[in-house]
């Protein structure tokens, strides 16, 4: 009785294992075809596809580095500048305002929360529009900052800070905070935001790699070269010259493109731990 | 300075629920005041009103001579032991214990003397550069305290402390926060409702009910001299015995009948009451078994089968039935009863409590019998 228990056990964790495995494999997969791909040169990728590395890497990498016409370095740059900022505004200013909105009573509190849901369920593109024409009469037309700055007010991390609040602030550490002296903002930055460090963690990098990997409003406000982001970057190399397109760069300049954004994940990613508050209050 | 006057406050919570009808208090500067009473009875509200935590609905709150009720808690200088310990999560012991101190902007070395002599007192040293989850509760408490007592706050509040420690360190821990008391020479508000806390810590004891207070005075008065049947039976453990007696006119003072129980009493106010029904009160401890005593008791004697006799070391505690109530009685434990037996107890005269039936008031001026 027991052993067939024990044998079904097995079998039933072999099972599971092959899923995930599968699904890891179709995952990764296409990461291992992009990171052979860009170490190969043009001619080999038209050739097909192969499982081993070859050995233009170096080669494909200057190649997308010292393009006149894309200017990766400064697209790196920018993206950089862009995601951080955002990723900061947002899970800054959402904090705050989720812990606004906990903490505190007021009249309008129930509306203001309403009215934040609504804007999350507008999507960018209606208001795509409306926006550029305000970045048009703010002078900001060429700038990177309309693509960073909205980010202070992100309804979708609100929402997610809230949710954590809820759960994990008990307002008696916010009083014993008020009574240790702290003034409230004080309160904010030195007890609440340390102990949503996990939520701030995961929105980070949800943010980043979404403003990262933005093409739709970046492509709308910038012109200059100099001021591109790499998805703007990307797509330009797609409508380059057809004589000299060359595969291998363009796999290239897509693996340069990820490497921040793994970085980013395992940075934060340490950060994602369960019960930051445990043992401050008793349950 | 800093004694701390309730005058005519009134709390009314957002829901339109009034917690504290009228309050009024005046707790004097270093002294110890004990709030109890049954939960939900306005403790916690009171010592948050104190702190700051809870605006006032209605009337005054001084604490010294300051007005503070639009004073915010930080400017007020109170330290604040909660209910539930709210220690910051993310912090080692140390820095919850110097949190306050470095607001305030003192110097390192001195934050760093405090808290290692409020380690030392509370005996956390080995655990300074701990987190809180890394703690028993017994040491998450006495961190709460230890950052309370670093501060030198002007008031000290604390909302039942002790409140889920074992037996043994709660007896500890309550003469701790005695002899803290002493040295720091502070007004301290403290709520419990364990009236064993209550009765060996307070100077004086304020005893609430449904946010209005019952009594307000020093242990041995609540005790021996409570004002209203409540008091008489929230104090005391196991509670007073009460039982619905008939006042009648005997000499120069009165009887009061139970059953066959007829007891000798001269109380001036039992007057009014000749012919109709008083409530009186024996504490356990007051029934006596001795043969002297019931010798000498005449009718006020209590005769009853014992329903069950319970050992606790040095007395056994006797539970039986008499006047169609419930009795307790409290005997040293060198006589030998046991359930079934039927004895003999002979209430103190000089220890009754007597309370009008309807407005559970005592009526009190007991001349000597
Ligand atoms: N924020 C609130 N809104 C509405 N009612 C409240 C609020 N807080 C407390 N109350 C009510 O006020 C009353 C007194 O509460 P309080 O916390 O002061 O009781 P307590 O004496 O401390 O009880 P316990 O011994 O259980 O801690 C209770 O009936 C409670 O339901
Ligand atoms: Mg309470």
């Amino acid at each position: 009785m027991r052993e067939t228990k024990e044998k079904r056990g097995v079998a039933f964790t072999i099972f599971v294992h092959m899923v995930l495995i599968f699904l890891a494999f179709l995952c990764l997969f296409f990461f291992y075809i992009l990171i052979i791909n860009s170490t190969r040169d043009h001619y080999q990728i038209q050739k097909g596809f192969s499982f081993l590395p070859g050995t233009h890497f170096m080669e494909n990498l200057h190649n997308v580095l010292n393009d006149a016409n894309i200017p990766v370095v400064s697209g790196i740059k920018n993206s950089l500048l862009v995601s951080v900022g955002a990723a900061v505004l947002a899970t800054y200013f959402s904090a705050l305002t989720a812990y606004g909105l906990y903490a505190y009573d007021f009249k309008l509190k129930k509306p203001a929360f309403i009215f934040i849901m609504l804007i999350l369920s507008m999507p960018t593109q209606v208001s795509a529009l409306g926006f550029v024409r305000l970045v048009e009469k703010m002078n900001m037309m060429n700038t990177l900052w309309p693509l960073f700055l909205p980010s202070i007010a992100a309804p979708a991390v609100f929402y997610f800070m809230y949710s954590y609040i809820q759960a994990s602030l008990p307002m008696e550490l916010v009083e014993a905070a008020r009574m240790d002296g702290c003034s409230e903002f004080g309160t904010f930055n030195r007890i609440v935001l340390p102990i949503m460090k996990p939520a701030i963690a995961v929105q980070a990098i949800f943010t980043f790699v979404q403003t990262w990997n933005t093409y739709f409003i970046p492509a709308l406000i910038i012109s200059d070269n100099s001021k591109k982001t790499l998805p703007i970057l990307i797509a330009s190399l797609r409508s380059a010259d057809f004589l000299k397109f060359d595969m291998g760069k363009v796999y290239m300049l897509i693996t340069v493109a990820i490497v921040p954004i793994i970085i980013v994940y395992l940075l934060l990613s340490r950060f994602i731990v369960a019960g930051v508050t445990l043992g401050g209050v008793k349950e | 300075m800093a004694s701390i006057s309730f005058k005519h406050v009134v709390k009314t919570y957002d829901n339109g629920v009034t917690v504290i009808p009228d309050l009024n208090l005046d707790i004097n500067d270093k002294e110890f005041v004990v709030l109890v009473g049954p939960s939900g009875c306005g403790k916690s509200t009171t010592l948050r009103m104190i702190a700051g935590l809870e605006s006032i609905s209605e009337g005054d709150l001084y604490i010294g001579d300051r007005l503070v009720n639009d004073v915010a808690p930080k400017n007020r200088d109170i330290a604040m032991v909660f209910q539930s310990y709210a220690l910051y999560p993310h912090m080692t012991v140390y820095k919850n214990m110097s949190f306050a101190l470095e607001l305030k902007k003192t110097p390192k070395e001195e934050i760093d003397k405090k808290v290692h002599e409020a380690a030392r007192i509370l005996e956390l040293e080995p655990y300074l550069d701990r987190k809180p989850k890394a703690l028993s509760g017994g040491q998450r408490q006495r961190v709460a305290l230890g950052r309370a007592m670093v501060r030198d706050p002007e008031v000290f509040l604390l909302d039942e402390p002790l409140s889920n420690l074992d037996a043994k360190l709660r007896t500890e821990m309550r003469s701790q926060i005695a002899a803290l008391h002493k040295r720091l020479q502070t007004t301290f508000v403290y709520v419990t409702h364990d009236q064993t806390e209550a009765m060996t810590m307070g100077d004086r004891i304020c005893v609430m009910k449904e946010g209005v207070i019952q009594q307000f005075d020093i242990p041995q008065k609540l005790y021996n001299k409570p004002d209203n049947m409540f008091v008489a039976g929230f104090i005391g453990s196991p509670q007073m015995n009460f039982l619905p007696a008939l006042v009648e006119k005997a000499g120069e003072g009165f009887m009061l009948s139970v059953d066959s129980c007829r007891v000798p009493v001269s109380v001036a106010g039992l007057a009014d009451y000749v012919g109709k029904e008083v409530i009186l009160g024996i504490r356990p401890e007051d029934l006596h078994i001795e043969a002297d005593m019931v010798e000498a008791s005449g009718h006020a004697l209590i005769e009853a089968r014992i329903d069950l006799a319970e050992m606790m070391g040095s007395e056994i505690y006797l539970y039986y039935q008499f006047g169609g109530q419930k009795m307790i009685s409290r005997i040293p434990s060198k006589y030998d009863v046991k359930e079934g037996d039927r004895v003999c107890l002979a209430p103190d005269l000089e220890k009754l409590h007597i309370f009008d039936k309807d407005t559970e008031k005592a009526i009190h001026q007991t001349l000597s019998v």
